[in-house]
């Protein structure tokens, strides 16, 4: 008994010990660590500057948890067939975040995916976008997320990934064959805004992440417009798809005017038209709506210029669907839950489901409110769009977004509709809003 | 009979039960939900009210379950009620997956302090074990919880330890100018914007308020709150919903609840069990439940030792009057009700007669007027009647009263000794009687009806003195300080059994003058926090 308890004493001296020389030794780093950081970059014009390209790239969008700190990471990342990534904490904690990267540490992660301790990051950070970024901003960046951005101490969840995929030497492979790592070269014989537009698109905006489609190895097919494809429509990540945004005239947004697409991305919202719903609106609200004006008009010249990404589609997405007249047959019939009690299957079609879901809002024949408010979804790029992918979530999850004081929320509708419902109500507002209406 | 076992065991799904259930599950604790009814998806209530040819029935678009029916009347009555007693006692309550606030106008008023004492003040009824100040912590989270508007620049009486979480929508425009008119006529009438749990901006994952303007029977956006956010939160949050599960029995072994039978709808009986027990299922069905569970130990029922459950049952008898004023006000834009007169909710008149709430209603008129010209003795051609129509609709105005019932043991809910519904359970037996307190106010609201009609320069003034039912059924496991005279205690703990609580409007011990809900949902938030206290 006394022996045991001996040890125990000795135990507890020598953790307590070790737990104080650890702290020690750990604040004895941090100031070591501090003092090795380009601190010269930290000018308050650099780190305004380097404010504006944060918001440019959304750094914010993904490397902050739903409810967390601004830029402390832990946002989750359901990657197909790998698992689940936690994004990183970007705040200068010496610990947690990056208060101890050295401007070429910064440059060498945005540039080539590779961290501080040399392992390759996964291509979930637009590394290969961010690579077309200049020196120059690279070190307002650098000075914005070290000396502008307050640390928090926060450690994001260990990755969940499938231990046979979990090595990173492809990764390096897998760069080495697609990912160019070229620094954006302004090309003479265009305009100033084109360029900046070019450089934005390609590079901080990473609109080709979401709008280029992608290779076998899940590799984008295009970087810049000279390759083919660049911005045609990408493939569905998280249940959302990006589509075509090149000037093709049926399958792209050739026939939305200047002003259109410059209010689309301001405001995510063009009465009968378009409105951004899922990680496009995160971006509008973000990025787009808090851009300068000149940047977004060098933007929309740049698309403007791309070359059309032609594809099945005669009609565009913002012109099909017709107003539907299904209330004059439905109204004053029983649902049909109610017209066979004892057959407990009975399950209405999708034109009840419309009544009952959506037309209180979005008008019984579906043209909305006039002031927009609530769309039209006759004539609505979003529903007319080829696959169903985009108005299937915007059902179940609905629509939040925020530009300035303005809140545009539909609620998501998971929780109502059972499978065979939504497939009932997604036929349904096919058939009615999706189909072009007949010469 | 082998059943399900939960650390708590929730009787009843709407506001009340779903918020207990919905903080205990959060807090990570096992909990078991039984409903009578059935689930009743939003949408289809919408297309069948949208269906009926009477919009003015809004009980039809909830069809009473066999096997858990609700009082219905009209052309749907169903006879579940039965009468005693001089008056009949028509409140109404539904019972599906989240309850009755399926179906209200969302006012969601504070008691005045004043109003949980009015025995000491006035003589009258009976004081809250509680005082407001112990209350207001609660009710400050259940305006949270709902998501509660009100006006921040009127004080309504109760105060408060936080603004509402949501500005109110600007007023109707029927209700603008009719509480201008009637202020300046008389400031102490006091005409003010009312509270309620509707959103003037996304809140919670549930839209703006766009005005359908039918909140009763049914909020086709949910804009407007339902206790089914809380039922869905709960669900979301681990705890267990069993529908369609009739209790008809409660089962103790010493002073302690072990378990709860239920019959589903195929009659078959099923027993779960648990540690602590929560009667959530409004002033009707708990007590009733309360009363049917008989054992040697509890001859007359569990938590009956005091003779009370059941007893002092009490609603907001309420009157009404209709004219059309003077100028066009077209009443129907935006939600149904938005402003009370609430200057003769409290005073030294108390002791002699009963204080009281009253309501403008901005209910669109279209459907009324227009029965009522087509009704009309002379022919009328097309152009003339969309002229009268809308001239009539424009003009229509009608208010509504809520006086206060006190607490009498004689007003009361019994299991009926010789009917049963459809499951083979006892109806309820309901025994009312409207006394001189409340008919005297009704007198002074009559004066006070005539007198806002001549300030709206009305014509063709009409007044309903029958006592209408406002579905707030309260008082039927009465809250107080002594187990002689009272069913729970103030934390809403039956005194006869240590893990039977009750949860609802059947434990306030008056019935105030003003909508139930807040003060119903608050009671439950602090019940809530007393069992993860004690767990």
């Amino acid at each position: 008994m006394n022996m045991k308890w001996r040890f125990l004493a000795l135990f507890a001296t020598l953790a307590l010990l070790l737990a104080a020389g650890f702290a020690l030794t750990q604040e004895v780093w941090d100031e070591a660590a501090a003092v090795e950081v380009n601190t010269e970059l930290n000018r308050p014009e650099l780190i305004e500057k380097g404010r504006y390209l944060a918001l440019l790239g959304d750094c914010k969008a993904c490397h902050t948890a739903p409810g967390g700190s601004p830029y402390a990471g832990g946002r989750a990342m359901q990657i197909p067939r790998l698992g689940t990534l936690y994004t990183s904490n970007i705040t200068p904690d010496i610990n947690t975040g990056i208060g101890a990267w050295q401007l070429e540490e910064f440059e060498r992660a945005l540039r080539h995916g590779i961290g501080r301790d040399g392992r390759n990051l996964y291509p979930a950070m637009p590394y290969d976008a961010y690579a077309r970024v200049t020196a120059e901003d690279m070190r307002a960046l650098y000075a914005y997320f070290l000396f502008g951005v307050a640390p928090v101490h926060e450690a994001p969840p260990d990755n969940k990934i499938r231990r046979a995929l979990s090595a990173r030497w492809p990764l390096a492979v897998w760069n080495f064959l697609f990912v160019p790592d070229e620094i954006f070269e302004p090309d003479p014989q265009q305009s100033a805004a084109w360029n900046r537009g070019a450089y934005l698109v390609q590079g901080l905006a990473h609109c080709g992440e979401c709008h280029t489609p992608r290779g076998i190895a899940f590799q984008l097919k295009a970087y810049d417009e000279t390759q083919k494809g660049f911005l045609g429509g990408g493939p569905v990540l998280d249940g959302w798809q990006a589509y075509n945004i090149t000037p093709d005239r049926d399958n792209g947004i050739g026939l939305w005017s200047e002003e259109q697409l410059t209010r689309y991305l301001k405001s995510g919202h063009v009465n009968q038209l378009a409105q951004a719903g899922g990680p496009m609106a995160e971006a509008i609200e973000n990025s787009f709506s808090q851009m300068h004006d000149n940047d977004i008009a060098a933007i929309v010249t740049y698309l403007r210029s791309v070359p059309p990404v032609g594809g099945r589609q005669k009609v565009p997405r913002q012109r099909r669907g017709t107003p539907a007249t299904d209330v004059v047959i439905k109204r004053g019939n029983l649902i049909r839950r109610d017209a066979e009690p004892h057959n407990l299957e009975a399950t209405s079609d999708g034109a009840r489901l419309y009544l009952g879901l959506c037309a209180s809002c979005h008008g019984v024949d579906g043209t909305g409110s006039k002031d927009g408010y609530y769309p039209s979804l006759v004539h609505n790029s979003t529903v007319g769009a080829e696959r169903e992918h985009n108005l299937r979530q915007a059902i179940l999850e609905g629509i939040h977004r925020k530009t300035g004081s303005e809140i545009k929320m539909m609620p998501g509708f998971a929780r109502e509709l059972d499978e065979q419902q939504l497939r009932r109500l997604l036929d349904y507002l096919r058939k009615q809003f999706a189909t072009a209406a007949e010469d | 009979m082998a059943g399900r076992e939960a650390e708590f065991v929730v009787i009843g799904s709407g506001v009340a039960g779903a918020l207990v259930a919905n903080t205990l599950a959060s807090a990570g604790r096992s909990v078991l939900i039984l409903e009578a009814g059935p689930r009743i998806p939003r949408w289809q209530t919408v297309e069948r009210f949208r269906n009926q040819a009477d919009k003015m029935d809004w009980m039809a678009p909830y069809p009473s379950s066999p096997w858990a029916p609700h009082p219905q009347y009209g052309a749907f009555a169903n006879d579940y009620v039965q009468f005693k007693g001089p008056d009949r006692f028509e409140s109404q309550y539904i019972r599906a997956v989240g309850g009755t606030t399926w179906h209200w106008a969302a006012c969601c008023w504070r008691y005045l302090p004043n109003d949980f004492k009015i025995r000491s003040l006035y003589g009258v009824g009976r004081d809250w074990p509680i005082d407001y100040e112990d209350l207001e912590p609660w009710y400050q989270r259940a305006e949270q919880e709902l998501g509660v508007w009100g006006p921040s620049d009127q004080d309504l009486g109760s105060p408060r330890s936080g603004p509402y979480p949501m500005e109110p929508l600007p007023l109707s425009y029927s209700e603008q100018r009719t509480s201008a008119r009637m202020n300046r006529h008389n400031p102490a009438w006091r005409v003010v914007t009312e509270p309620a749990a509707r959103n003037s901006r996304p809140f919670d994952g549930r839209p703006i308020c766009c005005g359908n303007n039918n909140c009763m029977p049914i909020c086709p956006t949910g804009a407007m709150y339902n206790g089914i956010v809380h039922v869905d939160k709960a669900e979301a949050s681990g705890a267990e919903l069993i529908h369609s599960a009739v209790v008809n029995k409660l089962i103790s072994q010493g002073d302690r609840i072990v378990g709860a039978e239920y019959k589903d709808p195929a009659g078959v009986s099923h027993r779960v069990s648990g540690k602590q027990f929560i009667l959530a299922a409004n002033g009707i069905e708990t007590p009733k439940l309360m009363l049917l569970s008989r054992s040697r130990h509890n001859p007359t029922g569990v938590g009956n030792s005091s003779d009370m459950v059941g007893r002092n049952l009490m609603d907001h008898p309420g009157t009404g009057v209709r004219f059309y004023a003077d100028e066009p006000l077209w009443a129907g834009r935006g939600p149904q009700e938005m402003t009370s007169l609430v200057g003769y909710r409290d005073g030294a008149f108390r002791a002699d007669y009963a204080g009281k709430k009253i309501n403008q209603s901005n209910i669109s008129p279209v459907e009324r007027v227009a029965r009522q010209l087509i009704r009309g003795e002379a022919p009328l051609t097309a152009p003339e009647l969309t002229e009268q129509l809308r001239e009539r609709a424009a003009r229509f105005t009608e208010f509504s009263s809520f006086h206060e019932i006190l607490p009498q043991p004689q007003n009361r809910i019994r299991p009926s000794t010789s009917e049963k519904d459809a499951s083979g359970i006892p109806k309820p037996e309901i025994t009312y009687a409207i006394d001189d307190y409340v008919k005297k106010s009704a007198a002074h609201t009559r004066q006070l009806y005539a007198e806002i009609a001549r300030v709206m320069g009305g014509t063709e003034v009409e007044f309903s003195d029958r006592f209408a039912p406002n579905n707030h059924i309260t008082g039927t496991t009465i809250m107080g300080d002594r187990a002689e005279d009272s069913v729970v205690d103030r934390d809403c703990r039956t005194f006869d059994h240590p893990n039977l609580f009750v949860a609802g409007s059947s434990v306030m011990p008056t019935v105030g003058t003003v909508n139930v809900t807040l003060t119903i949902a608050a009671l439950a938030l602090r019940l809530a926090d007393t069992l993860l206290r004690e767990a």
